[in-house]
């Protein structure tokens, strides 16, 4: 069974939220990546979403992008991705992996997911494509990776409900109109439409976009079966960039953590 | 089953395998309302009336086609006709594109404006149109670009806009696009984005396409008027492809004109050096749709090199890659060198400074002009003026103004 479905399951069982943290792979370089990786799920960290580096990202904040032309400057590839995911796999083999990025880098190294060596990756999140369309819908066919479908604040009834019904994994509900990052949470908009989403979905709903403290953490959990944390965690990858020292980090997860439990 | 050239995009916004709708879960509903206004709107008397009034009364359309005499006599093979698109207010194609748009926004009740812009001559058509509505606009350029065209960029805050530098990535006008993406995934509810080109998700290749195809239409009229047949064929540049789609467009089903497209060759398509994914690229997806696209070999946007701001990106309308597939269109390229020689070439042989991209097409005829006879008619699709790209060609002459 997928990783990621059963760590979904477990704390399902144990009535537990999730907390999914973003990093952007290959910065500030593949080995310290490797690195936080440990560092975000020894502070609790549930599900690590993997940003695959794109040129043109075009649902990312500017924290996001600039972590993505950083790792691109590092010539970081999807090959060199699943190389790093492989080396974590050695120490855990538990923790789902999600990759999440453009459509393009997917359908370019088609082999790569269809390959999935050694069954390493567990999800994939598409950020440029519409809901109710999975990679296999764009040729890319894996039935070991699920495609992690987004509804966002626009996103009307009629196709919330037939989105949800055809997810797997977890649904991604998008918290604000906007890109990653950014800060305009409706709290109100947030749960009426999650409320919604779960009439329909089989599977999860996670909160993501926008959500930054403990304080936006907490509020967001008690409506959805968990958050997704990235640009702030971004913005610390780039502050400790030099010391690579990941105190904060820890610190920082950890408090999130205990919020939302 | 046989595809219909006349009948494109599919219901899903696919020419044939290129095209489609690949964005982000936000701007779905987005393009959903823009795709149904504009079906409803397309046919409607009451709304065809208003555009061709304003292309009539405030554009100035129809342009005319020109017969370039000395152009002529220069090749000595067959005539060379102008379509003069660079006699349109604000100077170029885009206005066309920028007045059927920007009442569909008003039809929608939109009060925002946004538009990303190469050359600065969309940004200008764009912040034209929306003036003249008195709706806040704002638009996004690159900081290359905005460095290069800084004629444009002072025409635009003229008009009242407002201009956004964009630094990120290559700083140009694939840039400029994610730019206004990102401003449109965060203001979806009250913004309306005009989109300059064939370009982007389903249905801008073929809203844009519809509202530029005016000037193929006006070219059947002209050429059985002034040489009593349809043209041996129409050139024009290819960046993001709208001056060409609207010229061809009406063409595809007379098969006796061909129908040219002229890429930017930037320092020549064998040195990779270039804006044209046409002839040296691979289907990919880039800002909504799949079509031909400049890429490494992991997957990446390569960056560009083009003379011409206006050509200077790595992706190409769907249209013209199912053009080019279906073998109705053909594609070419020419350096920059080819392009400036013709800008002095044709302002001295013709009294007109054409536009950098313009002066691409015209490169080409060096080639074409020995294909023909006497007999021949090609037309020449002149999409824009060159007085933007005085600073550039004097910098590159070695001139200070």
């Amino acid at each position: 069974m997928n990783r990621l479905t059963n760590t979904l399951e477990d704390l399902k069982n144990k009535s537990k939220k999730a907390l999914v943290a973003y990093l952007v792979a290959g910065d500030p370089d593949i080995e310290t990546t490797l690195e936080l990786m440990t560092v975000l799920v020894e502070s609790g960290v549930d599900i690590i979403e993997i940003g695959v580096p794109f040129t043109d990202p075009i649902a990312e904040g500017p924290i996001i992008q600039k972590a993505h032309d950083r790792a691109l400057k590092n010539n970081v590839s999807l090959k060199s991705i699943f190389e790093m995911v492989d080396k974590f796999r050695k120490n855990d083999n538990d923790t789902p992996l999600v990759l999440m990025g453009y459509l393009n880098t997917f359908i370019f190294n088609k082999a790569l997911i269809e390959d999935n060596k050694n069954d390493v990756i567990d999800s994939v999140l598409v950020v440029d494509i519409p809901g109710e369309l999975k990679l296999k819908d764009y040729g890319v066919y894996n039935p070991n990776i699920n495609t992690i479908s987004l509804i966002s604040p626009t996103t009307k009834k009629d196709r919330i409900e037939s989105i949800a019904k055809n997810s797997s994994g977890f649904v991604y509900y998008v918290t604000l109109r906007g890109v990653t990052g950014a800060s305009n949470l409706d709290v109100n908009e947030i749960s009426s439409n999650i409320e919604e989403i779960k009439k329909h979905a089989s599977v999860p709903t996670l909160a993501g976009f926008g959500i930054k403290s403990a304080e936006d953490a907490k509020l967001l959990s008690q409506c959805s079966d968990g958050v997704i944390i990235g640009s702030s965690i971004v913005q610390m990858i780039e502050d400790s960039s030099q010391s690579k020292e990941f105190d904060k980090i820890r610190t920082y997860i950890t408090d999130i953590k205990k919020a939302i439990s | 089953m046989k595809l219909d050239k006349n009948n494109l995009p599919d219901k899903n916004g696919f020419f044939g395998e290129y095209g489609g709708k690949f964005v982000p879960e936000t701007l779905m509903y987005a393009l959903e309302e823009l795709e149904t206004t504009y079906e409803k709107l397309k046919n409607n008397n009451e709304f065809k009336e208003q555009f061709y009034k304003d292309l009539s009364e405030f554009v100035g359309r129809p342009s005319p086609l020109y017969f370039a005499e000395r152009l002529t006599k220069h090749y000595g093979t067959g005539s060379i006709w102008l379509k003069r698109e660079d006699l349109n207010h604000t100077g170029a194609h885009k206005i066309n594109n920028t007045i059927g748009q920007i009442l569909l926004a008003k039809y929608m009740g939109k009060k925002r404006i946004i538009a990303e812009t190469g050359a600065g001559q969309h940004g200008v058509a764009t912040a034209t149109v929306a003036a003249r509505l008195g709706l806040e606009c704002h638009i996004y350029m690159g900081s290359e670009d905005v460095q290069r065209q800084s004629l444009n960029v002072y025409r635009i805050k003229l008009l009242g806009a407002q201009v956004h530098s964009v630094d990120s990535g290559s700083a140009t006008l694939k840039d400029a696009l994610n730019e206004a993406l990102r401003d449109w995934v965060t203001n979806v509810d009250d913004t309306y984005y005009i989109i300059g080109s064939v370009t982007g998700p389903h249905p801008y290749p073929m809203i844009v396409r519809d509202f530029n195809s005016v000037v193929g239409e006006e070219l059947i009229s002209q050429s059985k008027e002034l040489f009593n047949s349809m043209p041996d064929a129409i050139v024009a540049c290819v960046g993001g492809g709208s001056n060409a789609m609207g010229a061809f467009y009406p063409f595809i089903k007379f098969n006796e004109t061909r129908l040219i497209g002229v890429e930017a060759g930037g320092e020549g398509v064998e040195t990779g050096e270039h804006a044209a994914p046409l002839n040296d690229g691979t289907p990919g997806v880039l800002h909504g749709s799949l079509s031909y696209l400049m890429q490494d070999d992991s997957g990446q946007v390569k960056g560009t090199k083009s003379v011409s701001a206006g050509l200077d990106y790595p992706g190409v309308g769907p249209e013209h890659s199912w053009l080019k597939d279906s073998g109705r269109a053909e594609y070419v390229a020419v350096s920059d060198d080819a392009a400036l020689k013709a800008f002095h070439e044709v302002s001295e042989l013709e009294g007109i400074i054409p536009a950098l991209e313009t002066a691409h097409a015209f490169a080409y005829l060096d080639t074409l002009m020995k294909e023909f006879d006497k007999n021949s008619n090609i037309i020449v699709n002149v999409s824009g003026r060159g007085d933007k790209d005085i600073n550039t060609v004097a910098n590159i002459d070695g001139i200070k103004i």
